[in-house]
C-alpha cells in the first residue's frame, strides 16, 4: 500500500473536485482496501463520501423508492419495508460477505466494486484488466469465471445488489461532470462487456448518488449458490421480479450474476414470461432461453446447470 | 499415600476424566493472554520478508541499498545470499526491519533483484512428463518409487470373487493457523531471546542455536500463548533466523510475523496424492489382495535436496485393514511450489480417503453393507467396539440405503470411515512443582500450550494429587528456562505431561508431608501443612514415568449429508465421532480437540485446496477469500462419543480426530448420489460433473 491523503467531503461538488484525476472515493472501503494493499490502485487521495448529506436514507414512494448511495447493505437486509416490498433485494443483501462486511458496505460501493478475478487481484500477475497483454483466466484457472462476455476478459460481475436491482429495473443516478446521469443496470455495466479494463461504465470521478427502484413489480426473489454456506461469493446468483395477477406473470425480469461481466439478462426470455403461469415447464423454457449461447471454459461448465436450476428456483420462489 | 515407585492413576477422581473449563479462559477472552504476535518489546521494529515473484529463476544480484535509504528502515539482510536459484513463487529472498509497517512495505518495493527467469512446472501431472522443466538440476522430478510387496498379489487377485479399481486424488492443503508463523527476536551480546509462535520451544531453541551458531545457554525461547501450529511450527524457520539477523543488525528487537499472503506460500502444507488402487475380496467380503500405485507432491521438497522441506508425499498403505497380499508403489513428484511439512496426522487423511473410498466401492459392487465390510476386515479390537457403538448411535441399519436411492432433488446419504494413530509419551519430559508457604502452587514445565488446553491438563493433575481445585494451581509453561517438556506434535503432549505431572506432584506431596510431619497434607489440611514450611518454598522435580500412558488410538466417524443434485452443493448435516484415547484427562478440552479435528477434516473434504497457476507459476489463492475454510454456517450437528479406557493410560487425540472426517463425508456423498466423487475437495463443480450434467467447453 502506498501513502495517500485522506479527506472527508461534505458536498458532492467538493467530493468530485477533491477526487479529480487521481483520487478514489471511499465509503465502506471493503473493495478499495484490498486493491490498495495489493498495489492494484494507487490513488493520491481518498475522499470519504460517508458524510455527504441526504445520501444515507431509504425513501419510500408510491411509484419509486430511492436508496441513497451510503445506505449500508445491512440496512437493506434488515429494512422491514424493503423486505416486504422488494424481498429479492433484501435477500440479495443478506448474502453479501459477512455481517461485519454488510455493516459497513454501502449500496454505491457494492455496485461499483471491481472484479474479484484472482488474476486481477493478484499482486504479481499483470492481466488484461491491468493493461497486461492476456486474459490468464481464459486459458488458466477459470472455475469462477464468465459464461458470457463481449471481450477477451472473462471476469464476471459479482455485485449481489446489482443483480437484484437489474431484475427490479432499478436506475442508478450518477453524478457526472456536474450533473446527474441516470443509468439502468445494463447501462451501468455495459462498458465492462466490451472493454476488458472496465469493471463498469463509470468514468473517473463519477459518483453514484442513489438507486431508484420502481414499484412496478410486486414480487421479487434472489438466490445464489456458493461453495460455502455463508461469507462466500456466489458461483452463480439469480434475481427475478414480476407482477403476478391471478397467477399470471407480467413485467417479469430475470437477471444473473457471476456468469457475465454484466448482470446477464435476456429480453426474449422476459418477453416469453409475459402472461405465463409459473410452472415447471415455463421456468425450464425460460432458463433454456436465458442460458442459450453460454460459452463454458475448461473449469466453469458447472455454472450452466447451476444457473439453470437457480433460474427455475428463483422464478418459482416468486409465488412464495 | 501414593507410592512414588509404583505410580498409578487414581481410580476415584474429582477432576481427571471430568470436565474442567480452561484455566486460562478468562485471560484469552479478555485479551490479557499475550500471544507471540502481541509481544511489544522495548524499541521493537517490524520485520518483513521479500519473496520471489518468479516460480523459478536464477538470481544474479540483489541490491539492498535503496531499501536502506527509506526513512525508518534500520536493517536489511539477504536470506540465502546474493547469487542463487529460487525454485518457487514465494521463496524468501531478503528481509527488512523498520519502525513502521509502511516503511517496511516501501523497502520491500525498493529492493532491486536482478534475475533470469527459468522454466517451471507447478502441476503434478505436468511435472511427471520426461520433458518437463526440472525443479532440481541434479534429480528427476519424479522420484524412484518406493515399492513393497507382501504375499502373492497377482495370484490372490485371480482368486478374488470381486475386484474393484479406482483412482482417488487429494489436494494440497495449506497450513493456516489463526496466528501466522513468526517471532519477536532480540539478539544482543548477552544472548538471544525469541518470543516464538511455536509448538516446540525446545526445538526452536535448538534451531536458533544451530543456525546462528550460538551457545544453547544463550538462547531462550518463550511462548506464553500461541494460535495454533498443526505440525508447521516446530522450527525456528527462515523467518525466525531472519528476525534474529535483523535484530542483530538493527540493535533492536524485531517482530517478524508472516502475513496471511506469506502463510499461503512458504510454511509447509499437506502433500497431494494421486492413488490408483485395486482391491479384491472373497465372496464373504474377506479382503485378499490390494495394490497401490501412488504419487503426490511435496512441492520443491521432492526429487533433489529438500533443504529441510517436508520430504516425500508417501502415506501408510494399505490403511488399517488386514490384507494378506499387498503391493505398494509410492513416488513423490517435485513441482515449483512451497514444500510440504508435517500436517496434523501426516499421511493419514489421504491414506484414509483412498482406502475408505475403495472399501465403499467394493461393498457397493458386492452388494454388502460397508459397515459390515469394515467390521469383517478391521483387526483392531477398539475400533470393533467403535463400529458397534457408532452403528447403533447413528441408526446405521435404518439409515444406510442403496446408493443413489434417496428420492428427490436433494439427496441424503450416510458414510463411515476410520482412522488410526500412534502417539505415546516422550520419556524425556521433566517437571517442577513449587509449593509456597501460603499454600499457593506453581507447576513449571517447558512445554507449550498449542491451544489444546495443556495448562488445564497440568492443573487438573496437580489439583487431583493435592486435593485442591484446578484454579488454585498456577501453571507456568512456554519457557525454555523451565524443565524441558515435549514438542506438541504427534499427539504426544498429553501423554508426556500427564505422567510427568503425576510424578512431580506426588514427589512434592511426599516431600511436603515429610518436611512438615503432616501425615496427609491434601485437601482441607493443605494450607495448614504449607504454613509449616516457614518462609522457604518447597521446589520438587519429577519426570516421565512408564506405565501411565500408552499409544495407539482409533476412531470411527459417521457423516450424514445432503447433496443438492441441481446445484451440486454438499451440506454436512451431522458428524458422529466415536473416539478412544485411553484415560481421558479432561473431557471438555478433549471434545474440543475432536470438534477441531473434524472441522478441519470437513475443510479437507469440501473447501480447502491450494490452486497453482500454470500460466504465471504463482499461487492463486493466498488468502481466505478463495482458500476456503469451514465457517460457522457450514457446521453440522456434532455427536461425540468418548470411549474412556483408563486401563490404557493417557493417549493423545489431536491427530486421530482429523483422519476419518473427509473419508466419511465422501462416502456419505457417494451414498447419496450413487456415484463417487473420487477427488477432494468435493466442490459443486465436481458433484455436477460426476452426475454428468456439465456441457463440454466451447472455447
Amino acid at each position: 500500500m502506498k501513502a495517500f491523503e485522506y479527506a472527508t467531503a461534505h458536498s458532492v461538488n467538493s467530493a468530485q473536485e477533491m477526487v479529480a484525476d487521481n483520487g478514489q472515493y471511499i465509503a465502506g472501503g471493503n473493495d478499495l482496501l484490498g486493491l490498495l494493499k495489493e498495489y492494484i490502485v494507487d490513488p493520491k487521495i481518498l475522499v470519504s463520501v460517508k458524510s455527504l448529506p441526504g445520501l444515507d436514507r431509504v425513501e419510500t414512494g408510491s411509484k419509486v423508492w430511492t436508496i441513497g448511495t451510503n445506505v449500508t447493505v445491512a440496512q437493506i437486509e434488515d429494512h422491514s419495508a424493503i423486505r416486504k416490498t422488494f424481498p429479492g433485494l433484501a435477500q440479495a443483501a443478506a448474502e453479501v460477505g459477512s455481517q461485519q462486511i454488510r455493516n459497513v458496505a454501502t449500496v454505491g460501493g457494492n455496485i461499483s466494486q471491481h472484479s474479484r478475478c484472482w488474476y486481477f487481484r493478484h499482486r504479481d500477475v499483470l492481466c488484461l484488466k491491468k493493461e497486461g497483454d492476456m486474459c490468464y483466466a481464459r486459458h488458466g484457472e477459470n472455475k469462477y469465471h464468465s459464461l458470457f462476455t463481449g471481450n477477451t476478459c472473462i471476469s464476471p460481475v459479482v455485485s449481489n445488489l446489482a443483480i437484484a436491482f437489474a431484475a427490479l429495473d432499478a436506475t442508478a443516478v450518477v453524478q457526472r461532470a456536474g450533473k446527474p446521469v441516470r443509468m439502468s443496470m445494463a447501462e451501468f455495466y455495459a462498458k465492462a462487456f466490451e472493454n476488458p479494463t472496465a469493471h463498469n461504465s463509470l468514468n473517473p470521478g463519477d459518483l453514484v448518488l442513489k438507486v431508484e427502484i420502481p414499484t412496478t413489480r410486486t414480487h421479487s426473489a434472489y438466490m445464489q449458490t456458493s461453495e460455502k454456506h455463508e461469507f462466500d461469493w456466489a458461483l452463480v446468483s439469480c434475481a427475478a421480479a414480476a407482477n403476478i395477477t391471478n397467477g399470471k406473470l407480467s413485467n417479469a425480469r430475470v437477471a444473473l450474476g457471476s456468469i457475465s461481466p454484466v448482470p446477464h439478462q435476456v429480453d426474449a426470455a422476459n418477453e416469453y414470461l409475459e402472461g405465463k403461469t409459473l410452472d415447471e415447464a415455463t421456468v425450464t423454457h425460460a432458463a433454456d432461453m436465458i442460458l442459450h449461447g453460454a460459452k463454458p471454459h475448461e473449469h466453469n461448465g458447472y455454472k450452466v446447470p447451476m444457473a439453470h436450476a437457480l433460474i427455475r428456483r428463483t422464478l418459482l420462489k416468486l409465488n412464495a | 499415600m501414593p507410592d512414588p515407585a509404583n505410580l498409578s492413576w487414581p481410580k476415584e477422581t474429582k477432576y481427571i476424566s471430568k470436565s474442567t473449563h480452561r484455566v486460562d479462559a478468562a485471560q484469552k477472552l479478555t485479551g490479557k493472554a499475550r500471544y507471540s504476535s502481541d509481544i511489544q518489546a522495548e524499541g521493537w521494529l517490524y520485520g518483513m520478508i521479500l519473496r520471489s515473484k518468479w516460480p523459478a529463476a536464477k538470481i544474479t544480484n540483489i541490491n539492498l541499498e535503496k531499501a536502506l535509504q527509506i526513512p525508518g528502515i534500520k536493517a536489511a539482510i539477504l536470506i540465502k545470499g546474493n547469487e542463487r536459484t529460487v525454485r518457487y513463487y514465494g521463496d524468501e529472498i531478503a528481509a527488512v526491519a523498520g519502525t513502521t509497517k509502511i516503511a517496511c512495505l516501501d523497502a520491500l518495493k525498493a529492493i532491486e533483484v536482478t534475475a533470469e527467469p527459468l522454466p517451471y512446472v507447478v502441476h503434478e501431472d505436468e511435472a511427471k512428463k520426461p520433458d518437463a522443466p526440472k525443479v532440481w538440476d541434479d534429480a528427476p522430478n519424479l522420484s524412484k518409487p518406493k515399492v513393497t510387496e507382501k504375499g502373492e498379489v497377482d495370484k490372490a487377485f485371480s482368486e478374488c470373487a470381486t475386484v474393484v479399481e479406482g483412482f482417488y486424488t487429494t489436494q494440497v492443503q495449506l497450513h493456516h493457523p489463526m496466528e501466522t508463523h513468526g517471532n519477536t527476536v532480540s539478539w544482543t551480546d548477552e544472548g538471544l531471546t525469541a518470543y516464538a509462535s511455536t509448538q516446540g520451544i525446545t526445538s526452536v531453541k535448538d534451531g536458533f542455536a544451530g543456525s546462528l551458531q550460538l551457545e544453547q545457554s544463550k538462547v531462550r525461547v518463550i511462548t506464553e500463548y500461541m494460535g495454533g501450529g498443526f505440525g508447521a511450527k516446530f522450527g525456528s524457520g527462515v523467518e525466525g533466523k531472519a528476525a534474529a539477523e535483523l535484530s542483530k543488525a538493527a540493535k533492536a528487537p524485531v517482530r517478524l510475523m508472516l502475513t496471511r499472503f506469506d502463510q499461503g506460500l512458504a510454511v509447509g502444507n499437506r502433500p497431494s496424492s494421486f492413488q490408483k488402487i485395486k482391491l479384491g475380496a472373497s465372496a464373504d467380503g474377506t479382503l485378499l489382495a490390494y495394490q497401490l500405485d501412488a504419487y503426490g507432491t511435496a512441492g520443491i521438497g521432492g526429487g533433489g535436496s529438500s533443504e529441510g522441506g517436508g520430504g516425500g508425499a508417501n502415506f501408510p498403505a494399505p490403511y488399517i485393514y488386514q490384507i494378506p497380499n499387498t503391493r505398494v508403489s509410492q513416488a513423490t513428484v517435485a513441482i515449483n511450489a512451497g514444500s510440504a511439512r508435517a500436517f496434523r496426522a501426516p499421511g493419514n487423511p489421504p491414506a484414509s480417503f483412498g482406502m475408505e473410498s475403495i472399501m465403499d466401492d467394493l461393498a457397493v459392487k458386492m452388494g454388502m453393507d460397508p459397515l459390515e465390510l469394515r467390521v469383517k476386515n478391521d483387526p483392531n479390537p477398539v475400533r470393533q467396539k467403535e463400529y458397534e457403538v457408532g452403528g447403533k448411535r447413528v441408526g446405521w441399519k435404518e439409515k444406510y440405503k442403496k446408493p443413489g436411492s434417496s428420492p428427490g432433488v436433494i439427496k441424503t446419504g450416510i458414510g463411515c470411515a476410520s482412522g488410526s494413530w500412534g502417539g505415546g509419551g516422550s520419556k524425556k519430559t521433566q517437571g517442577e512443582a513449587q509449593i509456597n508457604p501460603d499454600g499457593s502452587v506453581e507447576i513449571r514445565m517447558g512445554v507449550q500450550d498449542l491451544g489444546t488446553g495443556t495448562r488445564t491438563v497440568l492443573a487438573v493433575v496437580a489439583a487431583e494429587v493435592f486435593g485442591l481445585k484446578p484454579e488454585q494451581i498456577t501453571v507456568k509453561v512456554g519457557d525454555t528456562n523451565y524443565p524441558p517438556g515435549p514438542g506438541s506434535g504427534g499427539s504426544t503432549t498429553c501423554a508426556s505431561i500427564s505422567p510427568t505431572a503425576l510424578d512431580t506432584c506426588t514427589n512434592a506431596l511426599n516431600e511436603l508431608q515429610k518436611q512438615t510431619g503432616v501425615a496427609d497434607a491434601r485437601g482441607e489440611n493443605w494450607f495448614a501443612a504449607c504454613k509449616k514450611l516457614g518462609v522457604t518454598p518447597l521446589v520438587v522435580q519429577g519426570k516421565f514415568q512408564d506405565g501411565l500412558s500408552s499409544r495407539g488410538a482409533g476412531g470411527v466417524q459417521f457423516a450424514e449429508v445432503e447433496v443438492d443434485t441441481e446445484t451440486g452443493r454438499v451440506t454436512v448435516k451431522k458428524m458422529t465421532c466415536i473416539h478412544d484415547c485411553g484415560l481421558i484427562m479432561n473431557t471438555l478440552t478433549l471434545e474440543s480437540q475432536i470438534y477441531g479435528g473434524t472441522i478441519m477434516g470437513m475443510g479437507y473434504a469440501l473447501y480447502e485446496e491450494r490452486v497453482m497457476d500454470k500460466l504465471s507459476g504463482a499461487l492463486l489463492n493466498p488468502n481466505f477469500e478463495t482458500y476456503k475454510l469451514t465457517g460457522l454456517s457450514d457446521m453440522p450437528e456434532f455427536d461425540i462419543v468418548l470411549i474412556n479406557m483408563p486401563e490404557r493410560g493417557v493417549i493423545g487425540i489431536g491427530e486421530p480426530s482429523v483422519i476419518p472426517s473427509a473419508s466419511a463425508i465422501a462416502n456419505a456423498v457417494a451414498n447419496a448420489l450413487g456415484v463417487r466423487i473420487n477427488s477432494l475437495p468435493i466442490t459443486p463443480a465436481k458433484v455436477l460433473a460426476a452426475l454428468g450434467k456439465i456441457p463440454a467447453p466451447v472455447s
